[in-house]
């Protein structure tokens, strides 16, 4: 454990609250303002975490930028932050999708303050969840990241905004109302007093019922989040209805919490309970990979394509958490980046398809290349990423997961790799209907993305591309934690 | 006579007269009466916080000065002047009743702290009677009185009733243990726990308190006489008298030491039950008083969740959540009597458009309900999570569960209160709320301490866990 000479993760955590704080005392008219406030301080997010995934000391391994402070200590709770090679490329991930999502809603007249008061509040929570190591932090960083939700769909969402978000709402609480009571669980019968991470996860700390116990709460808990079959239906309604840039943070970055948490939490602290319902893990995770491919082909909305979509890939996430190889744990622990990257460059296309055209149905679209070919190109690329070409980072995620999973569950990961087809189907067929084929003419006068607009969209590209083609910068950094974690099991 | 361990309920005795003897002058003037209530109110908090370290026994060991009293005394004085604060506009009750309102609201504190120092079983009975009597009339008190004294009788019919049966239970508890002084039943009760008459006598005086609490089945005077009574009233019947019978309950389930599985037992079904009907009564509600009446009926509920532990651990816990429950409430309160500036009751619907008519009631109204539904970072997240890990420490998952998932689905009406705030317009343009400058920062510093305790409960964790520390 390396302490830090610098907090440059409270940093991050602070540079959101000031923003926050800024925009708060913003007055409401100066809209232009506060879009600068929100893109200065997300892009200081970004430039610090990047700077942490630079700095990280690979050959060193373990937790390194550790920041500890006693936070109530009659019941064990200490602020405990930290960088492992398993969180630094979720860091990573949310400060891009933060930075992004902002540039991408720039075009936001109403009620633009509370936009980003809100959407500030969720991405400082994400980071919170990302980078904590006490148990407590991490259930009160998981809630705060949800609740805003509500009210950014709801008010400045589109297709039966108030439907989704109640149900994308409820349906997470669901989740942390088996969370609490596990970890309370965990916190009574560890006997330590403490909520740390580091410290109950010692072996020996708990008996091979409490963790099969409490890690399919944990599970099932943060599973709805990371949108596992059948506690899903949330997540296409959810982001469908949400705006542009909140459906990129929420399918980027957090679902991403989901499956980080299982790991984080669940994996962590009950490895047994981990093998005992691996397989059970797998079965849903293959449900959901092929379901989310099949039901994502019938579908005429081009936000309800990418939400099944992400149902499938998360699938991935899930099948190969349950292979309980380094292999699996690497290639989900990429497949999460690779797939944050890929959806949010989805949704920041859609988003400016959108906003000019003002539907998403894929009928009414139709030869989008010819009027603008940029946009297009971007949503193309997410595509091809979605259908795992080759030098596109999900390709790597995708290709190490189903390695794992054909030593582990041949039959899971044979059916995975044909859900793969099927979603590479219905990826193309909604491409060959949106973008090419006869042009609309009610939208010929429609322009294509200005420089100033395509800046995230291509950040996200070059993103893309970056680790599609240097994998190791990831899976390197992944490897520092996942194998020593993996030597570590009983 | 250690006169100066009663000087909080002295000074209370004092201002009660002093608004005794305004109610005579014939001319009735509400700003005065008002600036009297806050500054006496204001003096009160002072005079508490001052007293907090005092210990002792007062009337032959009848009346008992400790950390844990004088936590809830300062908890009441705060209250009380809290509800002050939103009296400014009392247009719920006739001018010239102003004075015997804010008479009631002093004596009714001071019964209450009374309540909470009470170690003797008589005094108990009596500071309750004269709290409860000092509501009764608080209620009735309402300009429409048509309402008000239907809500009032309702009150009362209820109140008598329960006082009756607490009487009764009193009874046979002295007949099983020939004890009057808590301490001496405290001594005698864990030997006699097992006899059928003890167990009953105990529940049927911890009914007295029930009631006060709106713990299932007590709690059919809550929507009616939250919505009966002025709004300001409703306020102090939510916050002060709920953190007076949370104080009571918890010292007498003290008495019975390490517990009884059958008290426990009774504690849980009243808990699992009073959660689950005030949840799911609460989602069809329209008008906001009735639907918090239904939500202090669910939280009664996570109340008993932190008692039935029968821990020190649990004692402080809920110690922690009465606070909670008095900054929460109150800052809904606050927006309800803000926003029926008229004195009239509030429906749901009249919320809407809150946001832009006044920004900072609309962020007071969501931290108050996120505060209310128990999502962190808020002082009602680390209320419920110390209330329910005591429980779990105890081995009470299936009840935390049960709990959680009341948890989610109040959320459902938590989140209507917002969607009608936030989301819905009005039908026709109404003009921004009027908010004096005084309002504002109050709601300024409610919505700062809500987060910030939730954030940081440190210190209040500490203070609750000295407080609880001395029941035994």
């Amino acid at each position: 454990m390396v302490y830090a000479d610098f907090p440059y993760l409270s940093i991050i955590l602070l540079s959101c609250i000031v923003g926050l704080l800024i925009i708060l005392f913003t007055p409401e008219d100066r809209k232009t303002r506060i879009k600068w406030v929100s893109a200065v301080f997300s892009g200081i997010t970004l430039i610090l975490s990047l700077y942490l995934f630079v700095a990280y000391d690979k050959s060193l391994g373990g937790l390194q930028f550790v920041e500890k402070v006693p936070w109530v200590e009659s019941l064990g709770i200490t602020y405990f932050n930290a960088a492992d090679g398993f969180n630094l490329p979720m860091l990573l991930l949310t400060g891009i999708v933060f930075f992004t999502g902002v540039l991408t809603m720039w075009e936001l007249e109403n009620r633009v303050k509370e936009f980003y008061a809100f959407y500030f509040v969720m991405v400082l929570a994400v980071f919170g969840i990302f980078m904590s190591m006490d148990l407590f932090f991490i259930f009160i960083w998981y809630d705060v990241s949800l609740f805003p939700m509500y009210l950014l769909i709801a008010i400045w969402g589109t297709t039966r905004k108030e439907y989704g978000a109640m149900k994308l709402t409820l349906y997470l609480l669901a989740g942390s109302a088996l969370v609490l009571p596990a970890i309370i669980y965990l916190f009574a019968g560890s006997g330590l007093n403490t909520f740390d991470i580091t410290l109950l996860m010692k072996s020996g700390t708990f008996t091979p019922y409490q963790q099969k116990f409490a890690f399919i709460l944990f599970y099932i808990g943060f599973g709805i989040l990371a949108g596992v079959w059948p506690f899903h239906t949330w997540s296409p309604v959810g982001h469908v209805a949400a705006p542009h840039g909140v459906s990129m943070v929420h399918a980027g970055v957090l679902m991403k919490i989901g499956g980080f948490a299982i790991l984080r939490v669940g994996i962590f602290l009950c490895p047994e309970g981990w093998q005992h319902w691996a397989p059970l893990m797998a079965v849903l995770a293959t449900i959901g990979i092929v379901y989310g491919a099949f039901v994502g082909l019938s579908q005429k909305d081009l936000k309800y394509v990418i939400g099944y979509s992400s149902v499938s890939h998360m699938g991935i996430v899930g099948l190969g958490l349950s292979t309980v190889s380094v292999d699996g744990l690497n290639g989900a622990v990429f497949q999460m980046f690779a797939h944050g990257v890929m959806t949010a460059l989805f949704f920041s296309a859609v988003g400016y398809i959108y906003d000019r055209t003002h539907t998403k149905v894929i009928a009414e679209l139709g030869g989008l290349s010819r009027i603008m070919p940029v946009a297009s190109t971007y949503f193309i690329v997410a595509a091809m990423a979605s259908m795992g070409i080759p030098c596109l980072a999900s390709f790597w995620g995708e290709l190490m997961v189903f390695i794992a999973a054909f030593k582990t569950y041949p039959v899971a990961g044979a059916l995975a790799v044909c859900a793969l087809v099927v979603s590479a189907l219905f990826m193309l067929r909604v491409v060959q209907r949106t973008f090419y084929g006869p042009k609309n003419e009610k939208f010929a006068h429609l322009s294509d993305v200005p420089f100033r607009l395509g800046i995230p969209r291509m950040i996200l590209l070059a993103t893309l591309l970056l680790f599609g083609l240097f994998p190791a910068l990831i899976f390197d950094m992944i490897e520092t934690a996942s194998i020593p974690f993996f030597n570590g099991l009983p | 006579m250690k006169w100066f361990l009663f000087y909080p309920e002295l000074y209370y005795f004092a201002s009660g007269m002093i608004f005794l003897g305004l109610s005579m002058v014939k001319q009735a003037n509400p700003r005065r009466d008002y600036f009297a209530a806050m500054v006496l109110a204001a003096l009160g908090v002072l005079v508490c916080l001052l007293n907090v370290n005092q210990e002792g026994y007062l009337f032959f060991e009848a009346y008992r000065v400790d950390l844990f009293s004088q936590v809830f005394k300062v908890m009441l004085s705060m209250g009380l002047f809290l509800i002050i604060c939103i009296c400014s506009e009392l247009k719920a009750i006739a001018d010239k009743h102003h004075p015997e309102f804010y008479l009631l609201l002093f004596v009714c504190t001071l019964a209450m702290m009374m309540l909470v120092s009470g170690a003797h079983i008589l005094t108990i009975y009596v500071a309750l009677e004269l709290s409860s009597y000092s509501l009764y009339i608080l209620v009735s008190l309402r300009r429409d009185e048509r309402i008000g004294l239907e809500a009032g009788l309702k009150y009362f019919l209820v109140g008598i009733f329960v006082s009756a049966v607490m009487i009764f239970g009193v009874a046979l508890l002295y007949s099983a243990t020939r004890a009057t002084y808590v301490t001496e039943m405290a001594r005698a009760l864990p030997a006699a726990l097992d006899s059928p008459m003890v167990v009953i006598g105990l529940l049927l005086t911890l009914c007295g308190f029930f009631f006060k609490l709106a713990v299932f089945p007590f709690h059919f005077w809550a929507p009616d006489v939250y919505q009966g009574a002025a709004n300001q009233a409703t306020a102090y019947i939510a916050t002060a008298s709920k953190v007076a019978a949370i104080a009571i309950l918890i010292r007498m389930v003290a008495v019975t030491g390490d517990g009884n599985v059958y008290l426990a037992h009774v504690l849980v079904i009243l808990s699992i039950i009073s959660m689950t009907v005030g949840n799911l009564a609460a989602i069809v509600q329209k008008d906001l008083k009735r639907l918090l009446a239904y939500s202090a009926v669910a939280h009664a509920g996570y109340v008993l969740i932190g008692i039935l532990g029968m821990s020190t651990f649990g004692y402080s816990s809920v110690i922690f959540y009465a606070m909670a429950m008095l900054i929460m409430k109150f800052t809904a309160f606050l927006v309800v009597v803000k926003v029926a500036d008229d004195g009239s009751n509030l429906q749901m619907s009249q919320l809407a458009g809150l946001h832009r008519r006044s920004p900072l009631l609309a962020l007071a109204l969501m931290v108050s309900v996120f505060s209310l539904a128990g999502i962190p970072p808020t002082i009602g997240f680390t209320g419920k999570f110390l209330v329910f890990a005591a429980a779990m420490q105890k081995g009470y998952f299936t009840l935390v569960l049960i709990a959680m998932i009341n948890v989610v689905i109040s959320l459902y009406y938590y989140l209507l209160i917002l969607k009608a705030a936030y989301l819905e317009e009005p039908a026709e343009e109404l003009p921004p709320l009027n908010v004096s400058p005084a309002v504002k920062i109050l709601s300024g510093v409610l919505i700062v301490v809500m987060v910030v305790a939730g954030i940081f409960p440190r210190y209040l964790i500490e203070l609750a866990n000295a407080a609880a520390a001395v029941l035994n």
